[in-house]
């Protein structure tokens, strides 16, 4: 059976993509789940259980109150908008039959409020100012004259008519805001309106990245951190656990790995210890290294460090045996072995151990910076996550994974840099090895004869 | 039939030949082995891979060592160059006993064990390094005896860059930058192809001549032994012993056109009996159930 054309060389058993249809299959393992986060967000049929209220009413004698930004379900939205307007009903009647409702100043100043999200909206207010009257009064006259058009959201007609009518009750007693001056009687209400919504725990896209920005820029009160602050706390303990854990991990692994001797002293307690989860360590360390950084730092460190020497140990023991038989032959001594033979031996094996258990120190990231005093970018994931603000937690955990995985793939080509002889570089690390052989060589062959000069 | 009666006996030696083997016997022992038993014991059994092995070799002899698999010839070699213990027995160098690994005593391996991370220099250099040689001097040195090798343009090239038949050129001068009184050889071109055998082996002649080296050369290709030694050890299997030492009647200088040679296939042939002793083939052919006659497939 012959494949159809257009699919075929995708799909071999076993066989290597041509390099460009490799690429671009690494393009489209990102952007594949980024579609279909647009398509979730954007595509209002798909899904879209919610309602996100862009405009919102008081409901009488209902004491739970909506604000603008909040989600209410697909199913209540219409009973809320119905309500309204049912109030809207009375309050005409009322005032036809000549038994309006008297004495509702302090109600009507809430309800010329009811365009404050819409202002904040459009820059005409700023988030700070939402409850500055004066400005808010000019606003219905401005709506209601036309001299302002509301895009977003735009104003429905019924909400138009509704900003005229009252327009007309307010301008008939003062033209600039003044509370003695408002009706006493009943203003009709804003009936509330909405967008199909995704439930609050799935920002859209834009959303996620506008308060990205905003957080990164946003200046903060003093004695607080700024993103890039927090960012670099962060970072700052994972390397330092990560630090002191390969100072201890590393020799103690080479050592297990060359001495039978120090494997079976130290690996039974490392293989036991590191069944024993890092986080149940927490308080011990707070109790013991106090508030701070230190707990941290030991938490990392005691999540990492385990595994580490096992890993080195296990790595060290790959070394091909015939090569320090070969140094043994040539005549040297097993402190020779030892600096001459296994450590530049293991170093790319070494070096690619130690890059994933620095993915293996991120993990332990957010647990860290939870005990003791809550830090870095995980306090502010703990603080926005509790206001159920997942469009600003979002940002930090793509941050969070960028970093790693940028990092990663850094440390990744400089392999290629550092170890040449493997064969295993690209052609960029290649042509920088090439690059920089030239002038070391000539350093170290000027050092080399210096030394030979000597007796 | 023919080519059987054309073949003389092996031990026939030509004056030449024979007076060189005279003059040979007349030098100092350059290794001497006494005695040597290796068993190697597990919990179940005892096998016994070397038993009672003595031989000697001459100053700047080469002494080929064949044998059937499994017969310890790595073993052997092992124990020499002091990478294993034996059982029992004594290793003399010069008549001075030794024990364990020395830088007297170089070994190539069949794999390259080249270090990776060294250019084909800093290889070279490294046994001159660990005995403490300035750095200059080991890489003045190590010029010369990548020269030798016929590798002087790959001097800094990693050792994944090279081919094979380069790499155990590499292992050769690596070996001999040491300077050992005896060069042990475990089947050094085992894993190279067909053709980059024959030009290694020349090369190993041609380097043997120029350098102040006693070779014991492992192996278990007949024409390989036969056209590199004076001498070849040939081991039983199971348990390892002594079957015979034959001195190899071809004259020196070697070379290719010689493997023809009567005096060649007299030597080769006879080794080979006392290998595969005659007529094994045929007792251990199998016979199918389903065999096919055909008289012009035989």
């Amino acid at each position: 059976m012959t494949r159809p054309g257009i699919l075929k060389g995708w799909f071999l058993i076993r066989r290597d993509l041509p390099q460009s249809r490799r690429l671009a299959l690494t393009g489209v393992s990102f952007l594949l789940p980024l579609a279909i986060w647009c398509f979730v967000s954007y595509i209002p049929w798909i899904w879209h259980p919610d309602v996100k209220i862009e405009l919102s009413a008081e409901r009488e004698g209902v004491t739970t109150v909506f604000t603008a930004g909040d989600h209410v379900s697909r199913k209540f939205f219409p009973e809320f908008v119905e309500a309204v307007r049912t109030e809207n009903a009375a309050v005409l009647s009322a005032r036809a039959a000549g038994t309006s409702e008297r004495g509702a100043k302090r109600k009507n100043q809430k309800l010329l409020r009811q365009l404050a999200p819409l202002a904040t909206q459009h820059g005409w207010l700023p988030y700070t100012e939402a409850q500055n009257d004066a400005v808010l009064y000019t606003l219905w006259r401005d709506i209601a004259t036309g001299a302002k058009a509301t895009s977003k959201p735009a104003l429905t007609a019924e909400n138009l008519s509704v900003v005229r009518k009252n327009w007309a009750l307010l301008s008939a007693t003062s033209p600039t805001f003044s509370y003695k001056a408002l009706p006493d009687e009943s203003l009709l209400k804003l009936v509330p309106q909405g967008k199909p919504a995704n439930p609050i725990y799935l920002p859209a896209p834009d959303e996620v990245i506008s308060a990205g920005l905003r957080d990164f820029s946003a200046k903060v009160p003093d004695g607080e951190l700024t993103m890039s602050q927090r960012y670099k706390k962060s970072l700052g303990v994972i390397f330092m656990g990560f630090f002191w854990a390969s100072l201890v991990g590393i020799p103690i692994g080479i050592l297990c790995g060359v001495f039978d001797f120090f494997s079976k002293l130290f690996e039974p307690f490392v293989d036991f210890f590191r069944y024993m989860p890092a986080p149940t360590f927490s308080t011990l360390l707070v109790a013991v290294l106090l508030a701070g950084d230190a707990p941290k730092i030991a938490l990392v460190f005691i999540g990492t460090v385990f595994q580490l020497i096992l890993v080195v140990s296990k790595t060290t023991r790959l070394l091909e045996p015939s090569l320090l038989e070969a140094a043994q032959t040539l005549g040297a001594k097993p402190r020779q072995m030892i600096t001459h033979v296994v450590i530049p031996g293991i170093m790319p094996n070494l070096y690619n151990d130690l890059r994933i258990l620095l993915g293996w120190a991120w993990t332990w990231l957010v647990i860290a910076e939870l005990i003791g005093v809550k830090s870095g970018l995980t306090e502010f994931i703990e603080t926005q996550g509790r206001f159920r603000n997942f469009d600003r937690v979002f940002p930090i955990i793509i941050l969070i994974g960028v970093t790693g995985f940028v990092m990663d793939q850094f440390l990744s080509f400089l392999h290629g840099i550092f170890f040449p002889w493997t064969g295993t570089s690209g052609p960029v690390a290649r042509a920088i090895v090439k690059a920089v052989k030239q002038p070391i060589l000539a350093i170290a062959g000027s050092a080399s004869s210096k030394r030979a000069i000597q007796p | 039939m023919s080519t059987e009666i054309a073949i003389p006996d092996y031990r026939e030696q030509s004056h030449e030949v024979a007076s060189r083997f005279a003059r040979l016997r007349q030098r100092t022992f350059a290794l001497e082995v006494r005695g040597l038993t290796k068993l190697f014991e597990s919990s179940r059994n005892v096998v016994t891979a070397l038993d009672d092995v003595s031989f000697s070799v001459h100053k700047r002899e080469l002494l080929s060592v064949i044998g059937p698999s499994g017969c310890g010839k790595s073993t052997l070699v092992r124990i020499l160059a002091g990478l294993e213990t034996p059982t029992a027995g004594e290793l003399r160098v010069y008549g001075e006993p030794v024990s364990g690994p020395g830088s007297d005593r170089g070994m190539v391996f069949q794999g390259y064990t080249l270090f990776p991370w060294r250019t084909v220099k800093e290889n070279v250099m490294f046994g001159p390094q660990m005995s403490g040689t300035p750095a200059f001097t080991a890489e003045s040195e190590a010029r010369e005896w990548i020269e030798l090798v016929g590798l002087s343009k790959f001097e800094n090239a990693y050792p994944h860059q090279l081919s094979g038949g380069m790499k155990q050129r590499v292992a050769i001068a690596r070996a001999l930058a040491n300077q050992p009184r005896v060069l042990f050889m475990d089947e050094p071109f085992g894993a190279l192809d067909a053709q980059t055998r024959c030009q290694m082996q020349s090369y190993l002649l041609e380097i043997w001549k120029n350098v102040d080296i006693t070779i014991v050369f492992i192996t278990h290709d007949l024409d390989e032994a036969v056209f590199l030694s004076d001498r070849i050890l040939v081991l039983d299997a199971n348990p390892g012993r002594v079957r015979e030492i034959v001195e190899v009647p071809v004259p020196r200088p070697r070379s290719s056109d010689q493997l023809f040679d009567p005096t060649f296939l007299s030597v080769r042939k006879h080794i080979d009996n006392l290998i595969h002793p005659p007529g094994q083939e045929q007792k251990d052919a199998p016979v199918l159930r389903m065999a096919v006659a055909d008289p012009d497939v035989v």
